[in-house]
């Protein structure tokens, strides 16, 4: 298809726990510099594929590409370390850390300095300490929580945590960033601050991939989408389109049929 | 002075022992604070204390020069254990831990020509009470410093979720790798202090006692803070006098459940920086509650 | 030959107590992740429940038995609400209760000091059954003979109701995993309650055997028989009652032929050797299955 502006290519992936196929052979490609959109009803697979992409999971079968590179035999932090990080669907904080830490631990990859020279206090590990920090709190303001910079994540409210969560994720300068449900708990005015974020980050060149729920959030936010059920493709391309399609309304909506029945009966 | 000569003369050796267990202590909570429950502090101790004492013994090696090589040994015994059992999920290595502990012991007992064998060791060199403490310093020290560096950023976050760390680009292996070390270097300290503190020492010395006080104190001064253990330590070792003090015909049965009163209201132990925040968190709330307030109020005159 | 045989019912014997022991250890570390440094007290406590219910009141055999064993599954139904139940609403983890549990070990083993007047006391010869059987050539104390059925009556007891009752299926489903449990129905508290008491109960048993056969009753009993019932369950996988089993047995018996045929020093030495050879080569013990990780 158009491999070379592809960011990501999911090949004929699958993942089983024990006998169930939470993921049976998904193909899915992204474009870089695109905000994307991996939709399905519920149970249809889409935090799995996260899962996978990240390396918490390893694939059954199929392959995971990330420029080029195969991901599905890596660790982790090796994903992570090539420039792919990610949010959770239910917000993942560390407990104790305050906001900033939070966000610092997730600038880790770019700390630039090593292990030793931070604990000896070498006068450039200091430096280095002082411009991460700058960085994250650049990064908290982005998400606007820098007046909260200093407290505890866990005495935040749950919108506020999730934006923690973003900026966590963009402290090592990703290249992909996977958003799990977003905007999972937010009023319309946060999820839209959200929208707003990710549309500014795609335009500094940032590739986003997000796993959303709402409908209507999928049409305004992304760029084009990927449609799953029973953790297969059912479609994929531009989100109007999509959700047009007659496969994705009976995922969704059930048999059109069965809706006019159901009509009828009333 | 006077009184306080009398004070130290009774509860001097509290305080000795205190400052050894606050070593043990420290070696478990440089693993727990990485999220391990090991409880090898108790290996790293005997190969520390046992080639101390021997090099003082057999070489006539001097205290400044036994201790490092006390640490070195155990740290290299702590590599060795990391390699073999960081692979383990948590419960298994926390049951293998034990179990090497058990396995250290009968091990000792049949290397006579290294530990005395059941006989135990003589030990020629005696560490003062000061070099103790000051020994003690600096390694509170390194910990203060581990615990605002990047090593520590990145244990926490280990501890507290293995996985979201590893997606941030953190490898729990090489974390808990070098949290091993730590402990191993920590734990050989503190076998070569028990050992200059004791001036003799056999297998039955490290063994499952050490075990349960290190864990006890670390656990109830609090595993969040590099502080918790030592203040840990501190009141576990003088828990027992102070109940032969006030109930001497069921010492033991009071400091059990003292034990059990500490842990069951202040889980998280005496020192816990969480809460600090979280009180902080309540401070700061009510502080805006008023302010807001104050401009309401400012607002209708 | 005749010596080989009786040594090998000997050894057999002394591993079942270890086993019976290990089970119950091993029981609440899988299904409730308590590492229980007081299951030892337990055993003391049975044999001293035992002995006092027959130096008293001067009862059967089968009821001094019967009072350890529920004797002992009540002191740790006790010591689960005390120590264990407060902390599970803090997510204390491994440690809180390791904690709350070795005060348990220190509070109890030194009231059976008391308890015992801190020497060893011994059941009177009349109180048990101590005649020998003649199996042919063989012959082999009465005592051994119980320990190997008691053994193999819990073994497959806790096994079945692990593996084919509805009980059975909320253990294991407490064991990956509470809040799951909770929400699929299943009571967690029923669990916890029956898991501490069978652990205790089937320790109290070991505890109680143990104490006639040795003639110790006293706190060190618990000890003695904590440090050989852990190595079980190490070696025998502590999710698996076959496991803990049959390890026990194999410890038991390797430790009387080593005294027997080698040398007593370096009983306990093999005994740890081996424990260090599982370690490394299968950690997750006899039956041990793969390792799964969660995200």
């Amino acid at each position: 298809m158009h491999d070379g502006a592809s960011i990501l290519v999911l090949d004929d992936l699958v993942k089983r726990f024990g006998g169930v196929a939470a993921v049976g052979g998904l193909t899915a490609h992204v474009r870089r510099g695109s905000v994307h959109g991996l939709i399905g009803p519920n149970g249809a697979g889409k935090t799995t594929v996260i899962n996978l992409i990240t390396g918490l999971f390893h694939p059954t079968s199929g392959s995971i590409r990330f420029e080029g590179a195969a991901l599905e035999a890596m660790a982790p932090q090796d994903i992570a370390a090539r420039g792919v990080t990610r949010t959770y669907q239910n917000v993942r904080l560390f407990s104790g850390m305050t906001a900033l830490e939070q966000v610092m631990t997730g600038c880790w990859l770019r700390r630039g300095v090593s292990l030793w020279a931070s604990f000896l206090g070498l006068p450039a590990a200091s430096a280095a300490w002082r411009a991460s920090r700058d960085h994250a709190m650049h990064l908290l303001e982005r998400v606007g929580m820098a007046h909260r910079a200093d407290e505890l994540a866990e005495t935040l409210s749950y919108g506020e945590q999730r934006r923690i969560e973003i900026a966590r994720a963009l402290g090592s300068d990703p290249k992909l960033l996977l958003l799990d449900e977003p905007t999972a708990g937010m009023n319309a005015a946060e999820a839209d601050a959200v929208g707003r974020l990710v549309h500014e980050l795609r335009d500094a060149g940032l590739t986003i991939l997000m796993v959303e729920h709402n409908m209507s959030l999928v049409t305004a936010f992304c760029d084009s989408c990927t449609v799953m059920n029973f953790g297969r493709l059912l479609a994929e391309g531009d989100p109007r389109a999509c959700i047009a399609d007659p496969a994705v309304q009976e995922a969704y909506f059930g048999r059109k049929h069965d809706a006019d029945r159901i009509q009828a009966l009333r | 002075m006077e009184t306080l000569l009398d004070l130290w003369a009774g509860y001097g050796s509290t305080v000795t022992f205190a400052s050894v267990n606050a070593f043990f202590a420290l070696s478990t909570y440089a693993v727990l604070s990485t999220g391990v429950l090991s409880f090898t502090t108790v290996v790293f101790a005997a190969v520390g204390g046992f080639l101390s004492a021997q090099m003082a013994g057999k070489f006539g090696v001097p205290l400044w020069a036994a201790f490092p090589m006390a640490a070195l040994g155990g740290g290299f015994a702590a590599a060795v254990v990391a390699g073999a059992f960081l692979r383990l999920e948590s419960h298994w290595m926390a049951l293998a831990s034990l179990a090497l502990v058990l396995i250290t012991r009968v091990t000792a007992l049949n290397t006579p020509l290294l530990t005395g064998g059941v006989n135990g060791l003589i030990v020629p060199l005696r560490v003062e009470p000061l070099e103790l403490a000051l020994l003690l310093a600096l390694c509170a020290l390194v910990f203060w410093r581990l615990h605002r560096s990047w090593y520590g950023l990145a244990a926490r976050a280990v501890r507290e979720d293995a996985a979201v760390a590893s997606t941030m680009g953190i490898s729990p292996y090489r974390v808990q790798f070098a949290a091993f070390l730590i402990s191993g270097v920590v734990g050989g300290l503190g076998g070569a202090a028990l050992a200059f503190t004791l001036q003799f020492i056999s297998p039955e010395t490290y063994f499952i006692g050490i075990a349960f006080t290190m864990i006890a104190s670390t656990v109830l001064g609090g595993s969040f803070h590099w502080l918790g253990p030592i203040v840990g330590a501190a009141v576990f070792t003088a828990l027992p006098t102070a109940m032969q003090a006030i109930v001497p015909q069921i010492e033991d049965v009071a400091k059990g459940v003292v034990l059990l009163l500490i842990m069951i209201f202040l889980p998280r132990g005496l020192i816990d920086p969480r809460a600090w925040g979280l009180r902080r968190a309540a401070r700061l709330r009510e502080e805006n509650e008023r302010r807001q307030q104050a401009a309401e109020r400012d607002a209708h005159a | 030959m005749q010596l080989f045989v009786e040594q090998l019912i000997n050894g057999w014997a002394l591993g079942s107590l270890y086993a019976l022991f290990g089970i119950g250890f091993g029981l609440v570390f899988s299904t409730l992740g308590i590492l229980n440094a007081a299951h030892g007290t337990y055993a003391s406590w049975a044999a001293i429940a035992g002995y006092y219910a027959v130096d008293r009141f001067g009862v059967p055999f089968p009821v001094a038995v019967a009072a350890g064993v529920v004797g002992g599954g009540l002191l740790a139904v006790v010591v689960d609400q005390i120590g264990f139940q407060p902390l599970r609403a803090k997510k204390t983890g491994m440690l809180g209760a390791l904690i709350t549990s070795i005060a348990f070990w220190i509070i109890l083993d030194s009231l059976a000091g008391f308890a015992t007047g801190q020497q060893s006391l011994a059941f009177p010869a009349t109180s048990y059954p101590n005649q020998m059987v003649v199996l042919g050539p063989l012959r082999v104390p009465q005592m051994q003979i119980i320990t190997i059925l008691a053994l193999l009556v819990c073994t497959v007891g806790i096994y079945l109701l692990i593996q084919k009752t509805r009980i059975g299926a909320a253990m294991r489903a407490v064991g990956w995993n509470e809040v799951a449990a909770a929400l699929g129905g299943v009571n967690a508290r029923m669990v916890i309650l029956l898991t501490a008491f069978l652990a205790g109960a089937t320790s109290g048993l070991a505890g109680v055997l143990g104490g006639i056969s040795t003639s110790n009753v006293s706190f060190t009993l618990g000890e003695g028989l904590m440090l050989k019932g852990f190595a079980a369950v190490v070696v025998g996988g502590y999710d698996d009652v076959r496991g803990t089993a049959i390890a026990g047995i194999c410890l038991g018996v390797i430790e009387v032929f080593v005294a027997q045929y080698i040398s007593t020093s370096f009983r306990d030495g093999f005994t740890y050797l081996l424990l260090l050879a599982f370690l490394i080569a299968r950690p997750r013990g006899l039956f041990g299955s793969a390792n799964f990780v969660r995200a």
